[in-house]
């Protein structure tokens, strides 16, 4: 797959306090994914997601440091002013949301986090969430409420096409990744119906195989074109959109 | 991407899903993909059957076999309700394989695997030597990986391939352990979680020879099975019997198909 030069859009790092032994250290995931050929992965914090988003933030900039080129991060967000200050100073390409009241007690509505989103805007910051974290309809107000930022949902589950339909017609700006594309030649159906351009590649990894997705997108009779979009090529452009404006 | 050996494949359906679009899954379409990967012969049951009425369902197979009978297999599916259903399915459809090949679908027939009203099914099962593929689920009530150890211990001559391996990560581990208890249990690996070193946990657990290649189509991407095969790390002998030796010999053709 390296000919694809493929740029995984859904990866996480770290120990992982649910996951036991399938979570992987920074320098495990790097041997996986260069077992798969993956060039370039968006990843976020284990511990972000599950404990507290700065000290995931700071462990996931640990990580990321020995293969800056290789590991792309998803910070973690949240509205508090403080936070946000300190999240400037990354200069985020993207960031991750985790939704709920067990996790970040996060609202998508703009009475509670608007500066977050706004900022967001302003810079043009990928906004990537999972399908577990946030209703459909929570995630249509959402892309309403802000239709100038960029939204990648992840693990959408391969029973979404009646959501997924809808939402890529009424909002440009939404994409969504391959992880759970899993249905019988659901992959090419989608490219057929709604083009490749708000598809990327993802994998779920390090908790499920590489191999699986990769395989899914290798076998799709697409065109080379959509082959190297979903691949990587749309989110290279959608992090680079992001890091010329932050 | 394509398998290096013809696959023989143990799970697969015809028909339609109520709770999402199904793309794809004309005979004609399914045989398209099943070239595209190498998949030479696939074992089918009506999605129909599995979810409303076995009888119409298993006379839309007896029609795919009929049009297509060097690539499809056909599994009778049955339902324990209403009682004597079942036995009158297996005895109309008998010529679909010997030794038969039967499913069952506890979880949308919602009913528990080791209840009483398969007792006949299961029966008949050990009389004939068939292979049984069972929808399997973690920890289900109706059809949980470990209920089905003591029902293969019950019934020794029937084989048993616990559909899915019971998806998720607990339940293969639940597989692996109604599969240590009797030896005439086997795993399916189709199914939509494909937890990093599952597989190379299964061959560890159970060995290469009780894994059978899966794939769900045209419900799940076939492909999905094959790049989890192909990507895990465990030797090509193990690989070739995963994706084609292992389901022949318990079809009884194994012999004569191997070269």
């Amino acid at each position: 797959m390296a000919a694809l030069n493929v740029f995984d859009a859904n990866v996480r790092v770290g120990h992982s306090g649910i996951h036991g032994q399938l979570a992987l250290e920074a320098g495990e995931l790097l041997e996986e994914i260069n077992h798969f050929g993956i060039e370039q992965v968006l990843v976020s914090h284990f511990t972000a997601e599950e404990y507290d988003a700065e000290e995931g933030n700071r462990a996931l900039a640990r990580d990321i440091e020995k293969s800056p080129d290789r590991f792309i991060p998803a910070w973690g967000a949240l509205p508090d002013k403080a936070f946000l200050e300190r999240l400037a100073r990354r200069k985020p390409a993207a960031v991750r949301f985790s939704f709920g009241l067990k996790k970040h007690n996060l609202s998508y509505a703009p009475l509670y986090s608007g500066p977050l989103y706004e900022y967001l805007e302003e810079h043009s910051i990928l906004a990537v969430i999972a399908r577990e974290d946030i209703e459909w309809d929570g995630l249509a107000q959402l892309l309403q409420n802000f239709p100038r930022v960029s939204f990648l949902l992840l693990e959408t589950g391969y029973r979404a096409e009646r959501y997924l339909g809808p939402l890529l017609k009424s909002f440009p700006r939404f994409y969504f990744d391959s992880s759970t594309l899993l249905a019988h030649r659901q992959l090419e159906s989608f490219v057929e119906q709604f083009g490749y351009e708000r598809i990327v590649f993802g994998s779920r990894s390090p908790l499920y195989t590489p191999g699986a997705a990769l395989a899914v997108l290798a076998t799709a009779r697409i065109s080379d074109d959509a082959k190297r979009a979903i691949a990587g090529g749309t989110l290279r452009r959608l992090l680079r959109t992001a890091s010329s404006e932050t | 991407m394509k398998s290096p050996v013809p696959i023989a494949d143990c799970h697969g359906h015809f028909g339609v899903l109520p709770d999402f679009p199904a793309h794809k899954g004309s005979a004609g379409e399914m045989l398209q993909v099943m070239d595209l990967l190498n998949i030479e012969l696939l074992a089918i049951t009506s999605t129909l059957a599995c979810y409303n009425d076995c009888p119409r369902g298993n006379a839309e197979i007896a029609e795919v076999l009929k049009r297509h009978p060097h690539r499809f297999l056909g599994y009778i599916t049955v339902n324990p309700n209403p009682l004597g259903e079942a036995l009158r399915e297996l005895e109309r459809w008998s010529a679909f394989h010997r030794p038969p090949l039967i499913k069952f679908h506890p979880d949308l027939h919602s009913y528990p695997v080791h209840g009483p009203n398969y007792d006949p099914v299961w029966d008949y099962a050990n009389q004939t030597g068939a292979v049984v593929l069972v929808h399997t689920w973690d920890s289900d009530p109706n059809c949980g990986p470990l209920l089905l150890a003591p029902v293969a211990s019950r019934f020794p001559k029937a084989r048993i391939i616990l559909g899915h391996s019971g998806v998720s990560w607990r339940g293969y581990e639940q597989a692996f352990e109604a599969a240590r208890l009797a030896p005439n249990l086997f795993l399916d690996i189709s199914g939509s979680q494909s937890h990093r070193t599952i597989l190379e946990r299964a061959v560890e657990q159970v060995g290469a020879d009780r894994i059978l290649f899966g794939s769900d189509l045209p419900f799940l991407e076939a492909a999905v099975s094959l790049g989890r095969v192909l990507s895990a790390r465990i030797r090509d002998d193990e690989k070739e019997k995963i994706l084609r030796f292992n389901f022949l010999e318990l079809l009884g053709t194994e012999k004569r198909v191997r070269r």
